[in-house]
């Protein structure tokens, strides 16, 4: 990328018949480098590994990921499963604990950037006064000082007492933290959501139709609206009619029998298939770009260098499955068999109750202490500690972000937008912030995936999110490598996840260039 | 953690595509750019009117948020100049923050340290400070005003203070602590009027007297103005009885109503009269010397800069006992070796006429020093690994000879370079491996604030170089490099720091060969500093896709290798670019370092959150700590920002 030129110099040396010696030839430098420093790193990581495993065995401590069907020895502070049986479910509460963190925090620290991002440009001179100290503060300490400040004032609070509040019934701060009501998913909530995609689908339909209406003649036709009414309309009927889509569990039970049904050799057989057809695919692809009309251009070493790799890459991966890890199929069709049996059983037969059910928060009497009742949604003291701590800080961060992003937009656009008569509301909807929003959204997204690392932070005040509770696995399994592996696939799944779906909108915010 | 739009991750989206960066750069690019023009005020009811009651609506904002603010101001008030507070476990214990276990007695090591950056600093400030970027007397004015007003609202909004009684006992009536009426308070806290009331007329005199024009200057210099608003600290520390504190025979004496002690406000003193000193010193200078001189006067200056770090920490903190029949029969051989062989090699590989065979020699060279690692590793034979280390860069200086072929002058000039750079690397490797003899009771030499500054230090210094080279292979069009640059930033992108210093924390001591081990500190220097050089590789990768493709052209068309093109002309215009979001860069290192106190390093949060509340003395108090903590990293960090931002102006990115 850094050298866009295209001349090769291997390739023109090699054309004009006179090869230098070996050792000057551009090609064979080029490559012998390339796969001399590939072949000195693998053999660092082949000599760690080879050390620590020889090391670990002095210590008599086995690798393995079977620890994660052994018991835990100790409960969890707080999660969907606050007394797992085995590791594995333990780490799998603390994962779930991470992603809804994650999620939450996203939203509020959205909310509350946008809304102080905005501010800072206020020609309210207090509001934007107001603005800036916030994000220069917020920013300019360590979000783990942050997190503990906030933890050490929420155990100074007042204690837990049976009717306290500021709000009984609704609201609770304590030194154990926060509780309001809790609103969660019900019984008939994947029937609805079959209701809802099909109102979204109707509703695209319709909002293309309004907005075609509107470019055809001008009348304010309320595409979104629409959009938004149809969605409505199927959500309110879908809330008592959902029941009618029992049905759908069964293909999901169909889908996890065909899976249960496949032999390990089958699936390794398509893998293999799978991975000999990409490589194919790639190279085909590849002498396409180089074909022009007049035939195929001459390939350089390079380009067979390339080939070459692509081929032997397509090689190991049937090794790898074949030989290399050959449990790897039938964890492929036990896993997969099991998701769908779960699906089954979320779309299936005999879900009745409301999709969305609320609690309001209750105090209760354990023992000699009252303490948040199960039915609220409890922000104990480490959980809010965290949560308000990366939402701060994030917002912060994201301010900043919406600051540049609408600073960005050149002033010619509003005065335009002004100058065709454009109402204020009008002008920021339409022109400025699209526009923003483009130059927003990258960065945007980076401040999401801080916000999910940074979530990790957690394990400074013993809330169990992922990090927290692997922590409590190695301490009494010993298997550090295993759970450091774990936290890596996990936090990368999630990195990746969030940059798929920022990037899905950033290429459709693309400008369109012609 | 992160940072600034376009300061941690110039590329943003990760792994699933990387976005232009500089598409990133953009917002941030524009937010320094847009400073609105200053608009005049004919008086202060025209200025409230406009910016604060423009509107119905912005009246109502802005009675919420002054509502709001009052309610914070008064909150935040209360509870720093609540009696309840435990500030003495603050005052009392400074010097543990600050370094935690460091001998009093050899505490004048810390000093040297804090004098020699001063030095540097203080030379920099006067030699190469730009004029003219002065303070206005305006602004100043400005400010004294507001603070005078903000003094002035404070008491009015502080609490009236709790009744004591002749014991110095809290007067308690039913439970609940008496206060005093509002107006004894208010009459109590005269001083402050006092001080609110000079502010306040000294500020508006001084803007009278500024637009008036019977003060003929506008701006004062801003460098010496805050070296001069130093001094009021450190003459407060004679006058006003912040407290004594001081070790005798070991137990520790506080009494908080006396004047600091000797032993702080001497050595305070000493600096700020070092850095006055030192900054007259760099004016001389300045005014001797003409632009040539100058900008020759740079190069020791920054290589004292670089070379300063290692030399206070290996040198003056650790004073490095020798054995010097070892150091006289092993090390200065050995380094005087290493010189003159390698010397003789360069000299020989410089010659003009050696062509093919210079590289010929230096690539085997390259191979045995290879070579001696693989041996080692393997048990075959081993060297010291001082020798291992000037083999290597021996073989790489090697390589990079035939760049100063030809002329004696150049020839010359690699060989003296050669010789400077064995004696440094010796004489360093020979104090690091050489016992301290600062004795500690607990295993690492310094803690607190100073491992804070010394982990960042290192981190930024050692992740820099890995950084650009990780950038170059992302960006490189070879393969294998940018597929290996590629995984590598995305991975340690994707997680969480934490994860990574617990790795290098807990787990490579057991994949490091038997009888090696790493401290604690070293291995997270090692961790931050992996985790650190793949977010620097983005930001060096956004500078090195802004160079114009003339640029390669141009390279190209006079004959430059890749090498020469890379190092002269692609790199000096890359960096240059990228120096606003490294600075960001640096910031979100400082401020990560707090996650030493996770791994277990007595850094200065640890200090707060469990050393000091574990004291009998202030047993669970930590509001009061971390709170100091929060505000020496605030003030750091905002420092910084500000800098970097003065300093991306300067540049004018995004500009030209």
């Amino acid at each position: 990328m850094s050298d866009p030129l295209q001349v090769d110099r291997g390739s023109s040396l090699s054309a004009a018949g006179a090869r230098p010696p070996f050792y000057r030839d551009a090609t064979v430098v080029k490559w012998l480098s390339q796969v001399l420093t590939l072949a000195l790193v693998l053999f660092a990581l082949i000599f760690l590994a080879s050390q620590g495993r020889s090391n670990l065995e002095a210590k008599d401590i086995e690798t393995g990921y079977d620890f994660l069907g052994t018991a835990l020895g100790s409960d969890l502070g707080s999660g969907i499963d606050t007394n797992p049986n085995t590791s594995g479910r333990a780490l799998w509460v603390g994962m779930v604990n991470t992603i809804r963190l994650s999620f939450g925090g996203i939203i509020a620290a959205t909310v509350l950037g946008v809304l102080v991002g905005v501010g800072r440009l206020s020609r309210n001179w207090i509001v934007s006064r107001a603005s800036s100290v916030f994000v220069e503060t917020l920013r300019n300490i360590p979000l783990l000082v942050q997190i503990i400040l906030i933890f050490v004032v929420i155990a100074s609070l007042p204690r837990v007492t049976i009717d306290q509040g500021p709000i009984p019934g609704w609201l609770h701060i304590s030194n154990k933290g926060v509780s309001i009501p809790r609103v969660f998913v019900a019984d008939g909530f994947y029937q609805w959501l079959i209701f809802l995609a099909i109102g979204a689908a109707i509703g695209w339909i319709v909002m293309r139709q309004r907005n075609r209406v509107h470019d055809e003649t001008g009348r304010a036709t309320y595409p979104v609206l629409s959009f938004g009414a149809v969605v409505g309309v199927f959500g309110v009927a879908g809330w008592f009619l959902h029941p009618i889509f029992g049905w759908v569990g069964a293909i999901f039970d169909f889908g996890a029998s065909v899976i249960d049904a496949l032999t390990p050799g089958i699936v390794q057989v398509i893998i293999s298939v799978v991975a000999v057809a990409a490589a194919i695919l790639w190279i085909r692809r590849f002498l396409a770009s180089h074909r022009t009309p007049a035939g195929l251009t001459k390939l350089v070493d390079d380009d067979w260098f390339r080939i070459i790799f692509a081929a032997a890459g397509a090689v190991l991966v049937i090794l790898f499955v074949t030989l290399g890890w050959p449990g790897l199929s039938s964890w492929i069709i036990n896993s997969g068999r099991d998701l769908f049996e779960v699906l089954g059983d979320k779309f299936g037969d005999g879900r009745t109750g409301p999709p969305i059910d609320a609690m309001r928060p209750d105090i209760e009497q354990v023992g000699n202490f009252p303490n948040y009742g199960p039915s609220g949604l409890n922000l104990i003291q480490g959980l809010a500690a965290v949560y308000f701590g990366v939402v701060l800080y994030t917002a912060a961060f994201i301010a900043e972000v919406v600051r540049g992003g609408i600073l960005a937009v050149p002033k010619g656009q509003s005065e335009a937008a002004q100058a065709v008569g454009l109402r204020r509301s009008t002008m920021l909807r339409r022109v400025v912030l699209p526009q923003a929003f483009r130059v927003i959204l990258p960065p945007l997204g980076n401040q999401y995936l801080n916000l999910t690392k940074n979530t990790s932070l957690a394990i400074a005040i013993g809330y169990s999110d992922v990090v927290q509770v692997g922590q409590t696995v190695y301490n009494q399994t010993g298997k550090t490598l295993e759970v450091v592996s774990i936290w890596m696939l996990f936090y990368l799944a999630c990195s990746l996840t969030i940059s798929v779906v920022v990037n899905f909108f950033n290429v459709r915010m693309r400008i369109v260039e012609r | 953690m992160d940072d600034a739009p376009g300061t941690r991750g110039a590329a943003s989206a990760g792994p699933a595509g990387p976005v232009d960066p500089a598409v990133t750069d953009v917002a941030a690019a524009a937010a320094a750019r847009a400073r609105p023009p200053e608009e005049t005020y004919r008086s202060a009811g025209e200025w409230i009117r406009k910016n604060l009651f423009s509107s119905r609506f912005n009246s109502l904002l802005t009675i919420a948020f002054g509502l709001l603010i009052l309610f914070a101001a008064r909150g935040l008030l209360n509870f720093v100049f609540s009696e309840e507070r435990g500030w003495d476990a603050v005052r009392t214990n400074l010097r543990l923050i600050f370094t935690h276990a460091y001998p009093e007695e050899q505490y004048v090591r810390i000093w040297v340290c804090v004098g020699t950056l001063v030095v540097l600093t203080g030379l920099s400030l006067g030699l190469f400070a730009r004029r003219g970027e002065g303070v206005q007397l305006k602004k100043i004015s400005t400010v004294m005003a507001g603070v005078g007003a903000a003094i002035a609202l404070g008491v009015i909004l502080r609490e009236p203070s709790v009744l004591t009684g002749a014991d110095g006992a809290v007067v308690r009536e039913n439970d609940d602590v008496v206060r005093q009426s509002f107006f004894e308070a208010m009459a109590d806290r005269w001083v402050w009027w006092l001080a609110a009331a000079v502010l306040i007329v000294a500020g508006v005199v001084l803007r009278r007297a500024v637009a008036s024009s019977k003060v003929s200057i506008s701006s004062v210099p801003a460098v010496e103005f805050a070296v001069a608003l130093l001094a009021v600290p450190v003459l407060s520390a004679w006058i006003y009885p912040w407290g004594h504190f001081a070790f005798v025979d070991g137990t520790f004496i506080a009494e908080p109503g006396r004047t600091v002690a000797m032993s702080t406000k001497v050595p305070w003193t000493v600096m700020w009269l070092l850095v006055v000193a030192a900054m007259a010193l760099g004016r001389l200078m300045r005014r001797g010397f003409d632009e040539q001189q100058q900008q020759r006067m740079r190069i020791p200056l920054n290589l004292l800069w670089l070379g300063s770090p290692f030399a206070l920490y290996w040198v003056i903190l650790r004073d490095p006992h020798l054995e010097w029949d070892r150091v006289v029969s092993v090390d200065i051989p050995m380094g005087v070796l290493f010189g003159v062989i390698g010397a003789g090699v360069l000299w020989m590989l410089t010659r003009p006429g050696i062509g093919e065979l210079g590289r010929i020699i230096a690539i085997v060279l390259l191979g045995v020093a290879a070579f001696n690692w693989v041996a080692a590793f393997f048990g075959w034979y081993s060297m010291l690994q001082k020798a291992r280390l000037s083999f290597l860069l021996l073989a790489l200086v090697a390589l990079a000879a035939h760049n100063f072929a030809g002329e004696i002058v150049k020839r010359r000039r690699l060989v003296m370079a050669w010789l400077v750079l064995m004696a440094i690397v010796h004489y360093f490797a020979t104090l690091m491996n050489a016992p301290s003899t600062v004795e500690t009771p607990t295993e690492a030499l310094i803690g607190g604030f100073a491992v804070t500054v010394i982990v960042a230090v290192f981190t930024i210094m050692l992740s820099f170089p890995l950084g650009v080279l990780l950038a170059l292979a992302r960006t490189s069009r070879l393969p294998i490099f940018r597929v290996m640059a590629t995984s590598y930033i995305e991975v340690i992108r994707g997680v969480p720091l934490i994860t990574i210093l617990i790795f290098f924390a807990i787990i490579l001591n057991l994949f490091l060969p038997v009888g090696m081990e790493i401290s604690l500190i070293a291995s997270a220097t090692l961790g931050y500093t992996l985790f650190s050089a793949a977010y620097l590789a983005e930001n060096v990768r956004g500078g090195l896709q802004s160079v114009r493709r003339g640029q390669f052209e141009a390279s190209d068309a006079v004959g430059l290798s890749t090498t020469q093109r890379t190092v002269f002309v692609v790199l000096p215009q890359a960096l240059r670019v990228s120096i606003p979001p490294l600075v960001g860069q640096m910031i979100a290192t400082f401020k990560e370092t707090s996650l030493l106190a996770i791994i277990g390093v007595f850094d200065v949060l640890r200090m707060a959150n469990s050393v000091i509340p574990a004291q009998t003395q202030f047993l669970g108090i930590k509001r009061e700590g971390l709170l100091f903590v929060s505000l020496v990293y605030w003030v750091f960090a905002y420092t910084l920002s500000k800098q970097s931002q003065r300093l991306e102006r300067r540049l004018g990115v995004g500009e030209r």
